[in-house]
């Protein structure tokens, strides 16, 4: 492809982008990279010449892992990275339009990849590093089960020995990956979800856990891990780093670490890393606080029974919790995955049950002994809540939506004019 | 009080991946509000599994997870020498196909199953059969309407002689042979391809299973957790006929 019709491609892409973005109706990366890339194919390779990239994979916590990467470079680095979550070869592409060219090996790429893209994207790349965080039953109907995902990581990372890999040791299927790298750097970043880690992958016998680690009689086994995690102290090769997060929870100390991994093996000072990783406390609308006529709402997504263990630590003493779950292609059209989260954690809070899918939950609740309402409406469930403090816990279409409606767009026409003149004139 | 009532969840750890472990965690529940007492099972790889429970619950999983249980589950058969006693078992997805006489392994060659239920499973060469699946069971079992559940399966089961299907598909694909049915029963034994999971979805159907073991049952008093049921089986059986 010339040049020009490159740029062409490009610069129809970006005016999409601001098209979607006025509109409203989405962040402004999928659709336009979609476009990209039929237009201009090569567009991943092409736009990150010279430009070594940072993967990060895995079933859960990408973005927040990725949001905490990309800070704590950013001290050192230019950092090109797919800020809106969009995290598939479209959004990649378009997230690559938006790089801005500076010193030699002053540039940086740290993108989330979606689990399955991960072997097309790391190849189009000039990666250096791929994080592996974790992986578990999600979307069944659309990502291939998990022992799938393993083998087609661990080919890729047999085709490309120069990647160097930080990997969660708690987690096998991660193991079992990273493994074929010639180069990892382990970080025991815990596992909380063990039902899809027992059946071990190398022989199919059953994985013994216990609190120093695990290991299957076929002698694989966890790897000690190079970085550890105890309360908010991260000790990366016997160094202990303090972190002061913004962010709530142990997974997100978790999390912090396997950035911090990053920063070590790119030479980063870890001290400032941790200051400005302290610095984030909401990632793409998640976590923060938000004011609903009189409630303090905490928003968390949770898409999975791996996630929904997190939640439980995060929702901690707010004694009110509305959970609302959908069934959109984006969220896998099975809720099933309901009955391997122990609901029974939400025994004594009064929790309303939302979403498309809300007797699908209630259903769950009854058997969990959770005493609930059943609210289809997020918003209006919110609004009855009895106490000032609120979890809203969604899963992805449901979280969203609620976040459109707040920022003014409800999804109908009238939403969407008024979304739009807000943009125009506001 | 009633009888004690042993239910075992079988091999969740490796045939758990569909969510179907709340089938043993619904049958459980049912049990106890009808006032029997009830002792819950997990029976894993070094625990083994028990023969002499009264309900047996297995679920779907993965390619190599399910081959391991069927090696495992044919050791000492103790899921046969408990029908033979009497037991009731529901088989969902992997776990219904190594109980037929054989199954595709995660090396794409047949193995031999357990042989509990007369059906052989083939690998599908078209794509995955994923999605609602809507089962008739006609009159075959008394009070149970037409079922729903969320299939998500490569396989192809052709039934053989002495089982016979569980109903007709609606929607879906189920079993995906010949003329269009889901899963296969024999005795007290029932197959289906149908997540959900298959008793969150059907209610009526969960309670015919445990009445083919115990007998005529008393209705659930617990109108806010039958009214869920019914919101959920309405909604679902609704929204699926209507596409």
């Amino acid at each position: 492809m010339r040049k020009a019709e490159a740029r062409v491609a490009i610069a129809g892409a970006q005016l999409v982008s601001s098209l979607v973005r006025s509109l409203g109706i989405g962040e402004g990366a999928a659709l336009p990279g979609r476009i990209l890339i039929r237009l201009y194919p090569e567009v991943i390779s092409g736009l990150s010449k010279s430009l070594p990239a940072v993967l990060i994979s895995g079933t859960n916590a990408k973005t927040t892992t990725t949001a905490l990467t990309r800070e704590a470079l950013s001290g050192s680095f230019n950092v090109t990275s797919n800020i809106t979550g969009a995290n598939m070869d479209t959004g990649i592409a378009f997230s690559l339009v938006a790089r801005k060219v500076t010193a030699v090996g002053k540039d940086l790429a740290v993108f989330e990849v979606d689990e399955a893209y991960l072997p097309d994207i790391g190849s189009k790349l000039e990666t250096k590093i791929v994080a592996l965080l974790n992986l578990s039953r999600d979307q069944l109907d659309r990502v291939s089960e998990t022992r799938m995902t393993a083998s087609k990581w661990s080919s890729f990372l047999k085709l490309n020995p120069h990647i160097t890999v930080v990997a969660n040791c708690d987690d096998p299927l991660v193991v079992f990956a990273a493994q074929s790298a010639s180069e990892v750097l382990w970080v025991s970043a815990g596992l909380n979800f063990f039902l899809d880690a027992y059946s071990c992958p190398v022989c199919g016998g059953e994985i013994d856990f216990s609190d120093s680690g695990w290991r299957c009689r076929c002698g694989f086994s966890r790897p000690s891990p190079d970085i550890e995690v105890s309360r908010n102290t991260v000790s990366v090769f016997g160094r202990p780093i303090e972190m002061d997060l913004s962010l709530p929870g142990q997974c997100n100390v978790a999390n912090s670490a396997i950035a911090l991994g990053i920063c070590q093996v790119l030479d980063v000072d870890l001290d400032s890393a941790a200051r400005r990783m302290s610095t984030i406390s909401e990632v793409a609308g998640r976590y923060k606080r938000v004011s609903i006529d009189g409630h303090e709402v905490r928003m968390l997504l949770s898409k999975n029974p791996a996630g929904w263990v997190e939640v439980f630590d995060m929702v901690g003493d707010d004694s009110s919790v509305v959970v609302a779950i959908n069934a959109q292609l984006a969220d896998g059209k099975d809720p099933s995955w309901l009955w391997d989260v122990p609901f029974e954690f939400l025994k004594g809070k009064e929790v309303f049950a939302c979403g498309e899918r809300a007797y699908d939950l209630s259903v769950r609740l009854h058997y969990a002994e959770v005493s609930h309402v059943v609210e289809k409406d997020s918003l209006a469930a919110i609004r009855a809540c009895g106490t000032r403090d609120v979890s809203f816990v969604g899963n992805y279409t449901s979280f969203q939506e609620l976040r459109n409606r707040l920022n003014g767009n409800d999804g109908s026409l009238v939403g969407l004019i008024r979304s739009l003149g807000n943009r125009v004139f506001g | 009080m009633k009888e004690k009532i042993k239910v075992v969840s079988v091999l969740p750890n490796l045939l758990g991946t569909y969510g179907d472990s709340g089938n043993a965690v619904i049958v459980s529940k049912r049990l106890a509000l009808r006032g029997f007492k009830v002792d819950l099972v997990h029976a894993d790889l070094r625990s083994g599994v028990p023969s002499d429970a009264d309900f047996y619950l297995i679920g779907g999983g993965e390619d190599g997870p399910q081959s391991r249980a069927a090696e495992f589950l044919a050791i000492d058969t103790p899921l046969e020498r408990a029908l033979d006693k009497g037991a009731g078992l529901l088989a969902v997805c992997a776990g219904f196909q190594i109980l037929g006489r054989s199954f595709i392994g995660p090396d794409m060659a047949p193995r031999n199953g357990l042989g509990i239920f007369g059906c052989r499973t083939h690998r599908f060469e078209g794509p995955r059969s994923v999605g609602e699946l809507v089962v008739d069971p006609g009159d075959a079992m008394p009070g149970v309407p037409m079922m729903t559940g969320y299939e998500n399966h490569q396989g192809i089961t052709e039934l053989l002689d002495g089982t016979r299907p569980l109903g007709i598909v609606r929607a879906g694909n189920g079993n995906n042979f010949g003329p269009q049915v889901d899963g296969g029963v024999i005795g007290r034994a029932i197959g289906t391809y149908m997540h959900g999971p298959v008793f969150a979805r059907n209610p009526k159907f969960c309670d015919y299973f445990l009445s083919l073991v115990l007998g005529h049952l008393d209705p659930i008093r617990d109108e806010g957790l039958e009214n869920s049921h019914n919101r959920l089986y309405f909604e679902r059986i609704n929204q699926v006929l209507m596409e």
